[in-house]
């Protein structure tokens, strides 16, 4: 785990701007930026209903805070950004109080904080995804339960193209199946298809950390027989045909899958893609076409679109 | 049901790259929101844009669900450009790195002015033209 070092300049509204360059100048990845007078905002230009703006707010003072990693070139980079923050007043910008905090943060701070609302969940007809710090009994004998901890990996179960691709696959899943699970992140939907039935699930993410959290995930749910997480793109140098192939990705990657998609599926096979924001649903649909693909399901919730399609020769 | 606001958080993170690393982890963690799901979501909204650095508003309601708002580049992006510039000028004190019109400071203020949450146009100018001017960057 690696250290990071937090800097947190206390200035004005007006100084904004010029402070997040001297930390972009200095490498910082990005910026957070508080700013009060974001509460003063006239109501027609936001989309909140109802705020309670914190009491002791100091409409005056605006904070901009960036991170560094912890590395010999740490005390260099801060020392030019007190300088060159210092200067400011000189090009007539307002700094304020300037006061310029440097604290050390250690990396499982924030990677932790979000855990205690992460609860068992229920999706579809008898999933239940359980954090693997949370106690869980299932209600009755056909609860499938999937032991998880996302770590840093995408794959939570609580987002909508998660929830989607699930509840597919709890319809789809037959004994014995053979599935391909391209974009893996945390392991969720291999390890749902292993307790679905499959016989054989292939995850693969080109994240390493991914890779490493889903084959921790699926041997936390004892189907490190069946399922196993690799390193790789897409579905490149892939020899071998599922009944399944299921990729929860983003449209761009989704419609790029759709070219090798076809080699990698058993005849009779289904193609599930998801993680679609509706408005690129149709550039999705026109590739699968394109490849050889009738879309013969669709599913949506909020904002995003999952599809089931089979090979065209075959759905005819 | 009303939806309750409990903090609105501006980030500015490069397109189609967030990560629950520095600074989106640091900036939500506290917050109780899934910074995965915001990841995701944020990197699909993006992804065309990226090499760019992006504004985002991002409000957290009571129920820790969230929405997020897309915002202009950042100033001194939109500075460079109006500059031909690919850096800005390590000390601004001493080397002058570009030059930009009154003309190119009014019209970034005009588009940043809401998010710049100033008052007035003068205001907003007075941010850019500091901004540049921190930057090595003439104003004439």
């Amino acid at each position: 785990m690696s250290n990071w070092v937090e800097i947190k300049v206390k200035t004005t509204t007006e100084a904004i701007e010029a402070v997040s360059n001297i930390f972009y100048e200095a490498g910082v990845a990005g910026v957070v930026i508080e700013d009060p007078k974001i509460y003063l905002r006239p109501k027609d230009q936001s989309e909140w209903d109802y705020l309670d703006i914190p009491e002791g707010l100091d409409f005056e003072v605006a904070q901009v805070t960036g991170y560094l990693p912890e590395d010999s070139s740490l005390a260099e980079r801060t020392q030019v950004i007190k300088e060159r923050i210092n200067q400011l007043p000189n090009y007539g910008l307002d700094i304020g109080k300037g006061e310029i905090a440097v604290t050390t943060i250690s990396e499982d701070n924030w990677g932790e904080a979000w855990k205690k609302y992460y609860k068992p969940t229920h999706i579809g007809k008898n999933i239940v995804i359980k954090p693997s710090w949370e106690e869980y009994k299932p209600k009755t004998d056909e609860e499938v339960v999937i032991e998880l901890d996302p770590g840093m990996a995408f794959g939570t179960g609580t987002h909508e193209t998660t929830m989607l691709c699930l509840e597919i696959l709890e319809e789809y899943i037959k004994t014995g199946y053979t599935v391909i699970d391209v974009g893996c992140g945390s392991g969720i939907l291999s390890i749902a298809c292993g307790k679905l039935g499959a016989k054989k699930v292939l995850a693969i993410d080109k994240d390493e950390n991914a890779v490493k959290v889903a084959n921790e995930n699926i041997k936390r749910n004892n189907l490190d027989k069946c399922v196993k997480a690799i390193k790789g793109d897409k579905l490149q140098g892939i020899d071998f045909k599922a009944d399944i192939i299921v990729a929860n990705i983003i449209a761009d990657v989704v419609i790029d899958i759709t070219k090798d998609a076809g080699f990698c599926l058993k005849e009779g096979g289904f193609f599930i893609s998801s993680g679609i924001i509706k408005d690129r649903k149709l550039s999705v649909i026109e590739a699968l076409e394109k490849n050889g693909f009738d879309v013969i399901q669709q599913f949506e919730k909020g904002e995003w679109v999952a599809l089931v399609s089979a090979q065209a020769s075959i759905s005819r | 049901m009303a939806k309750k606001v409990i903090s609105v958080v501006k980030l500015q993170i490069p397109a189609g790259k967030a990560t629950p690393a520095p600074p989106v982890g640091p900036a939500l963690g506290p917050t109780g929101i899934n910074i995965m799901n915001f990841c995701k979501e944020f990197n699909e909204k993006t992804a065309h844009q990226a090499g760019l650095i992006i504004p985002v508003e991002l409000t957290v309601y009571q129920d820790r669900s969230f929405s997020f708002i897309l915002k202009t580049p950042p100033a001194s992006v939109l500075l460079k450009k109006a500059a031909g510039l690919e850096k800005a000028s390590g000390e601004p004190n001493k080397s002058k790195v570009g030059k930009v019109s009154k003309k190119d400071i009014e019209e970034i203020a005009k588009l940043k002015m809401v998010d710049l949450n100033a008052d007035t146009l003068e205001a907003a100018m007075r941010m850019i033209e500091g901004t540049a001017r921190s930057m090595g960057i003439v104003v004439e």
